[in-house]
């Protein structure tokens, strides 16, 4: 133990801050621009791209003097430490050492379970608020996320088996050397599997009921405000950044910078958000069935021909 | 020696004496009856000793000084001298029970009685065929005489249908003596059997009529309703000597008249003793008189032996040591439920709850069922394996077969019974005649049974089973029962912990972790226990003995060791299961199906020994490869009927749900576990291997993804808590087994790293739930709900619980995970991970559910007063979760000594890697304790910020929510938790269907309808039964002389 304190590199921390401050602002200006664009679809004017910031300083200065109880409180900070935990266990930038953050304590199985720690968590906090809307949405939002998950992970599998690897630094490793080269052109079917599952991970049309922003207020977040709220809008520019990262590493050639990173990251939103203006939206029994007629075999070919 | 003729003389002369006492001298003719059979009894005995201790040979014994077949002889040997000593007894016994019945009916009847005890031992003895006659002519009319002493009007008809019947029966006999006495010129049976009758004109046609009428009074199947009707309306003492004495000696009889018949004849007797003992078990299970279901059960008995008797070609030693073990077992459990039946005063079978009132009834009574189903350690076990060892090693497959199965049908219905006692609601005040004389005679039946245990143990070539310090332990706590259940419970826990500390230096790292799972892990399970106060009659006994059975199982070296310790835990288990509020249909599933199991792996273990006597375990890798893959397929089945494989899974959540609270941890998080380690066992030994060109253990990969699957869809649409457990416990056997069936080094480990999570997580799951059962007094999710703040305790170790359960790092569910990720990457089979894969987000459903509808939402009404869960409950929880956490941190503990022992079964560095704190394999790599770090540093640092952040916040009331445009106010309706989960339902639904139930339930309903249906042939009527016998004759002469003749 103290042998690995001894060696631990320091300067990753601050390396790791600011990882989180750059994805942070990325994830928070591409949410705006993506909100935009799909106001603009709809023949609106939508939000100046700002507005999240102005959103989020606004619940982060509003003090609330109401909590539901110890989950309720623990909910956000759940949701909010998977989102960054996500991002700091995977390697964002390929080849920098320092951009890979805490990869080092685990692979490619840690990130794909990581992922549900937030959602556990956040589940458990919503559910003490003891709203019902709250309940419904997580019962919808687990239900729908067994099916979309599924997928997803026979694409992961069907990687792994390709690469004969866990490792995310190894599988980008082997994408290298152009485009022809990477997962989307070697094993087409894993990648057709893992974007239709996207869809069903990124809470846009046609898999929106979870958050069913119209009929019941938002969902499983129904009774957050103030600076709960805040730390989960901080995890909604973080989280789905993290996640992408883990796609573009294993789909698409991963990233050696950050320019790179973010024009990757940018059009992979853009496939949910495409997708979200085109397609109204599944009752949860139709999007499980969805996933398991149009998905899941495309994962099981991936896996079956690898 | 006294000379057996006194036997004879003694019987015969107390007769005639009592016959010349004066009427009113009722003392002085009972005490005559006594002391005759008593001197009957102690010659036998005598007789007895000097065979079995002092080693004295057979000896013949000429009457009217000319040798035969000139004169009668007499025979005795080791067997004449034990039947004798049974019947004797036995009569004994019955003139001690029915001492009023006696006193009321006289010195006729006690005339009669000791006329009937001498006729038998004549049948026993004699060497003349003649004789025989005589002697059985006498039985006939004594058996229709001692029918009569019965209180029961339809005694009277029942014994006229006798004589009809018996009637018939001596006029074949006698023409068949008359026959063979022209054909051999000769009485006496030697001789006969000496002139090799079927090759004589006319012998075989002599010999069947013989070989019929001594068969018939067998009572075989069809030709038996008679019989039945004896024993449903005769006094129960005389019923008891009906079935074992008469029993006894014309099985014997028959045995003595095979000899001349040869063993062309044995076929015959096969199989008219299988398809009766299958047919009787299977009437036996409609019947609810409780004597006529012992008459039923009776005539099994002796169609089983008469089935080993039809063995006797291949069985050489082993015959009198096989046919005995069963036939005593049957003889003093027999005798000792009906003189147990004399004791309850009604006669439906749920009327014997009023046992209940006497503890040590019930420990009478399951002896006396375990004796007869042959279980360890009474005798029927050890004859039992004997026999399927013999059996399989000369190819008798399909009779091994139809002998187990019947003994399920008949275990099925026995413990059914069991069942009724324990469970049903004792009728009247006065459902027990308790009366000290017969409850005396009855339990010197149950002292027999134990003798005859230890007897057998002692002369099986396997060791006994009553030196076995484990099961003496368990017993032990029979005597102890009347302490303080917070006493037997410290001494339970010290057991537990000495048998591991003292065998742990002999385990190797596999064994070690099976070994601290099933016993510190039910030590730490049986501190919840100290929440029971008062007694808790049957209780330690039960869990010791499935204690014992566990470790008696890890330290098993041979087959019949694996197999007796199989069979104990199987027991204690049942029993352990059946002391839930509701379980009793449960518990009899689980053993119908444990049984069965069990049964499976009789066979299989047979099979493998080809008649090797004592099959070391580490010998089922020399297999034969004809026999291997179904010696694979047959443990298998049976092993996966423990871990509750998809198609034999129906048992579990009944019986993990209706048990009581600290016991569902027990059965599930250890119990379970027995199965993996045959699995493990088997894997280890047989490796792969192929049936018809299949892998089998490809069947299993597919038999355990389907089980997690399924498992996690059902769990999902479960109302009750600890039902929602059990089927999760089906998904996760899956889950193991499926790590089993990779057949890879990691697969391996990750099977061990289930066993070792399954274990603490579930444990603590079903002692979290099992709390709030017991507080809010319902399992129903949606009847609870808040509980968050009242149960602070329970929430917590469920919280934790189904983090690990679900693998979200960092906890240790997570390692579980990674290690099968890595064990998958190896494999050559790809389309089961697909299932996996569909299983293992369903598992989040179930598991937020749980805690979803029960800690978090909204409180009751009537919950709001609830207490945390007792302090002995929460205990072991709190203790599991930093068990869980540890693992978590330093997994290396426990896996790493056996992750090197795994090496040796696979070739290549398919192992981990341990450095420092990192663990690798050969595609990637985990270090838990800086998974753990990031997390907790992110984690606290965000509270820490919140708290800040909100300081001022304070707690509002339950229903101070943003609702749409009105305020809520009735938990109920605002409680989302009934059909949690409907449009999961309403999408995949279709997948939880229960096909297995209906499968097995149908398989069930056709047995019960075979058996109503045939039940109309036994009409009552004395000219039915007698069309029965001739049908009989004439079916037996058509199919087996048709065959015989040249």
């Amino acid at each position: 133990m103290m042998q690995a304190l001894e060696s631990f590199n320091w300067m990753r921390i601050p390396w790791a801050l600011l990882t989180i401050f750059i994805v942070f602002n990325f994830g928070f200006l591409m949410n705006a621009t993506i909100q935009k664009i799909a106001a603009r679809v709809g023949r609106r004017h939508g939000i100046p791209v700002w507005q999240n910031y102005i959103d989020l300083l606004k619940n982060y200065s509003i003090r609330t003097s109401i909590t539901h109880g110890v989950m309720f409180y623990l909910g956000p900070v759940f949701r909010l430490s998977g989102g960054i935990g996500l991002l700091m266990f995977v390697p964002v930038i390929y080849g920098s050492d320092m951009f890979s953050n805490f990869s080092f304590a685990g692979d490619l199985i840690l990130a794909l379970y990581f992922v549900f720690f937030g959602t556990l968590g956040m589940a458990l906090g919503a559910a003490e608020s003891s709203h019902p809307y709250s309940a419904i949405g997580i019962t919808r939002g687990l239900s729908q996320m067994t099916a979309a998950e599924l997928p997803f992970a026979l694409a992961v599998f069907s990687v792994a088996l390709q690469y004969q690897t866990l490792s995310i630094t190894d599988i980008v490793a082997a994408q290298q050397g152009g485009v022809l080269h990477w997962t989307v052109f070697t094993n087409p079917f894993a990648v057709a599997a893992a974007m239709l599952a996207f869809l069903g991970s990124m809470m846009r049309p046609p898999f929106d009921v979870v958050l069913a922003p119209q009929e019941i207020p938002i969902g499983p977040p129904t009774e957050y405000h103030s600076s709960f709220l805040a730390l989960m809008q901080t995890n909604r520019a973080l989280f789905p950044v993290a996640k992408m990262t883990v796609y573009v590493s294993l789909f698409f050639g991963g990233a050696a910078s950050w320019p790179v990173f973010f024009l990757k990251v940018f059009l992979l939103y853009m496939w949910s958000a495409f997708v979200g203006v085109v397609f109204p939206r599944f009752r949860v029994e139709q999007s499980i069935r969805w996933f398991l007629i149009w998905a899941v075999p495309l994962g099981v070919l991936a896996v079956v021909l690898v | 020696m006294v000379n057996p003729l006194a036997m004879i003389i003694i019987g015969l002369g107390g007769a005639f004496l009592l016959g010349l006492l004066p009427e009113r001298w009722r003392n002085t003719a009972y005490g005559v009856t006594l002391l005759a059979l008593a001197a009957m009894a102690w010659i036998a005995g005598s007789w007895l000793y000097a065979f079995a201790v002092q080693g004295a040979p057979g000896v013949d014994i000429y009457t009217a000084g000319a040798q035969p077949p000139f004169a009668i002889n007499f025979r005795v040997g080791l067997a004449e001298a034990t039947l004798a000593l049974l019947t004797t007894l036995v009569g004994l016994h019955a003139a001690l029970y029915m001492k009023d019945t006696l006193f009321k009916q006289g010195r006729r009847a006690m005339a009669v009685g000791l006329i009937y005890v001498m006729a038998l031992c004549g049948v026993i003895f004699t060497r003349d065929l003649f004789n025989l006659f005589v002697f059985m002519e006498l039985t006939v009319i004594a058996t229709a005489g001692l029918v009569l002493l019965s209180a029961d009007r339809r005694a009277l008809g029942a014994g006229l249908k006798y004589l009809i019947v018996s009637q018939v029966m001596s006029m074949l006999l006698l023409i068949g003596i008359i026959f063979l006495y022209h054909s051999t010129g000769s009485l006496n049976i030697d001789d006969m059997a000496a002139a090799q009758v079927n090759r004589l004109p006319g012998g075989a046609m002599a010999f069947f009529l013989v070989f019929i009428a001594i068969l018939a009074e067998l009572k075989p199947f069809p030709a038996n309703g008679w019989g039945l009707d004896i024993y449903e309306s005769a006094h129960p003492a005389f019923s008891a000597v009906f079935s074992t004495a008469t029993g006894g000696a014309t099985i014997f009889a028959a045995d003595k008249l095979l000899q001349i018949g040869g063993d062309a004849w044995l076929p015959a007797v096969t199989v008219i003793g299988i398809v009766t003992f299958i047919a009787a078990n299977i009437l036996a299970l409609v019947q609810n008189n409780d004597r006529r279901l012992l008459g039923y059960s009776s005539v099994a008995q002796i169609g089983l032996i008469l089935t080993v008797v039809g063995q006797r070609d291949i069985l050489d030693d082993a015959y009198y040591y096989i046919a005995g073990g069963i036939l005593l077992a049957h003889a003093v459990s027999k005798a000792g439920l009906f003189w147990l039946s004399g004791l309850v005063a009604k006669r439906e079978l749920s009327d014997w709850a009023a046992l209940r009132s006497q503890p040590v009834l019930v420990f009478a009574f399951a002896t006396f069922l375990a004796l007869l189903v042959g279980l360890p350690p009474f005798p029927g076990f050890y004859a039992k394996w004997d026999l399927a060892h013999q059996l399989a090693a000369d190819g008798r497959l399909w009779l091994l077969g139809l002998i187990l199965f019947g003994a399920l049908v008949e275990a099925a219905y026995l413990f059914r019974w069991f069942g009724y006692v324990i469970k049903r609601e004792a009728s009247t005040e006065q459902g027990l005649c308790w009366q000290s004389g017969k409850a005396d005679v009855a339990f010197s039946a149950v002292i027999v049974a134990w003798l005859l245990a230890y007897l057998w143990g002692e002369l099986s070539g396997h060791g006994n089973l009553l030196h076995a310090i484990p099961l003496l332990f368990a017993l032990a706590f029979l005597p102890l029962d009347w302490l303080p259940a917070r006493l037997k419970n410290v001494l339970a826990i010290g057991g537990l912990l000495t048998w591991f500390y003292l065998n742990y230096p002999a385990y190797d790292p596999l064994k070690l972790i099976f070994a601290a799972v099933m016993l510190p892990g039910g030590a730490l399970i049986l501190l919840a226990s100290f929440q029971t106060g008062k007694r808790r009659i049957g209780f330690y006994p039960a869990a010791m003995l499935m204690f014992a059975g566990l470790a008696l199982l890890i330290n098993a070296q041979t087959t019949f060791d694996f197999f007796a310790a199989w069979e104990l835990l199987t027991l204690g288990s049942y029993f352990l299961i059946l002391r839930g509020k509701y379980s009793e249909p449960h518990a009899l599933s689980y053993l119908v199906f444990s049984l069965g199991g069990a049964f499976l792996i009789l066979a299989g273990f047979a099979l493998a020994a080809q008649g090797a006597p004592n099959l070391p375990l580490a010998a089922l890798a020399q297999v034969a490869a004809d026999y291997a893959p179904w010696v694979f397929a047959l443990l298998a089945i049976g092993f996966l009927t423990k871990t509750a494989a998809v198609g034999v899974h129906i048992w579990l959540p009944g019986a993990h749900a209706e048990a009581e609270t600290d016991v569902s941890p027990m059965v599930s998080g250890i119990l379970l576990k027995a199965g993996l380690f045959g699995l493990f066992m088997l894997l280890i030994t047989m490796g792969k291997q192929q049936l018809y060109g299949v892998e089998l253990t490809h069947v299993l990969l597919w038999i355990g993804a389907i089980s997690a699957l399924i498992g996690n869809l059902m769990a999902i649409f479960q109302e009750d808590a600890k039902r929602l457990l059990a089927y999760s416990s089906i998904g996760q056997m899956g889950y193991a087994v499926f790590g089993l069936a990779l057949m890879n080094h990691l697969g391996w480990l990750m099977a061990l790293m289930f066993v070792i999570n399954h274990y603490i997580y579930k444990s603590m799951l079903f002692l979290s739930v099992g709390g709030v059962a017991k507080r809010t007094g319902t399992r129903l999710m949606y009847r609870m709900g808040g509980l968050i703040t009242l149960m602070p305790l329970s929430f917590i170790a469920v919280m934790i619980g189904i983090i690990a359960m679900s693998g979200v790092p960092p906890l240790s569910g997570f390692g579980g995970r990674w290690i099968f990720y890595n064990a998958i990457m190896t494999s050559d089979y790809r389309l089961p991970m697909v299932i996996i894969f569909l299983a293992g987000p369903i598992a989040f459903l179930y598991l937020f559910r749980l805690i979803h509808t029960i800690f978090l939402g909204q409180l009751k009404d009537e919950l709001r007063k609830v207490r945390e869960a007792p302090f002995w409950i929460i205990l072991p929880q709190m203790i599991f979760v930093l068990a869980l956490i540890g693992f978590a941190l330093v997994p290396g503990l426990a896996l790493r000594k056996v992750d090197a022992y795994i090496g040796q079964y696979f070739a290549g560095a398919g192992g981990l890697h341990w450095e420092g704190l990192t663990i690798t394999s050969q595609f990637g790599y985990w270090s838990p304790v800086q998974i753990m770090i990031v997390i907790g540093v992110i984690f606290v640092t965000l509270f820490l910020w919140l708290l800040f952040v909100n300081r001022k916040a304070q707690r509002v009331k339950q229903f101070n929510i943003v609702f749409a445009a009105e305020r809520p106010y009735r938990p109920e309706t605002t409680h989302v938790a009934w059909n949690f989960f409907a449009p999961y339902r309403k999408a995949l639904g279709f997948l939880a269907a229960p096909l297995f139930e209906r499968f097995w339930a149908m398989v069930v309903e056709l047995l019960h309808s075979t058996a109503d249906i045939s039940r109309r042939f036994y009409t009552g009527n004395g000219q039915t039964y007698a069309i029965h016998l001739l049908g009989f004759v004439i079916i037996v002469y058509v199919l087996w002389m048709g065959g015989m003749q040249p």
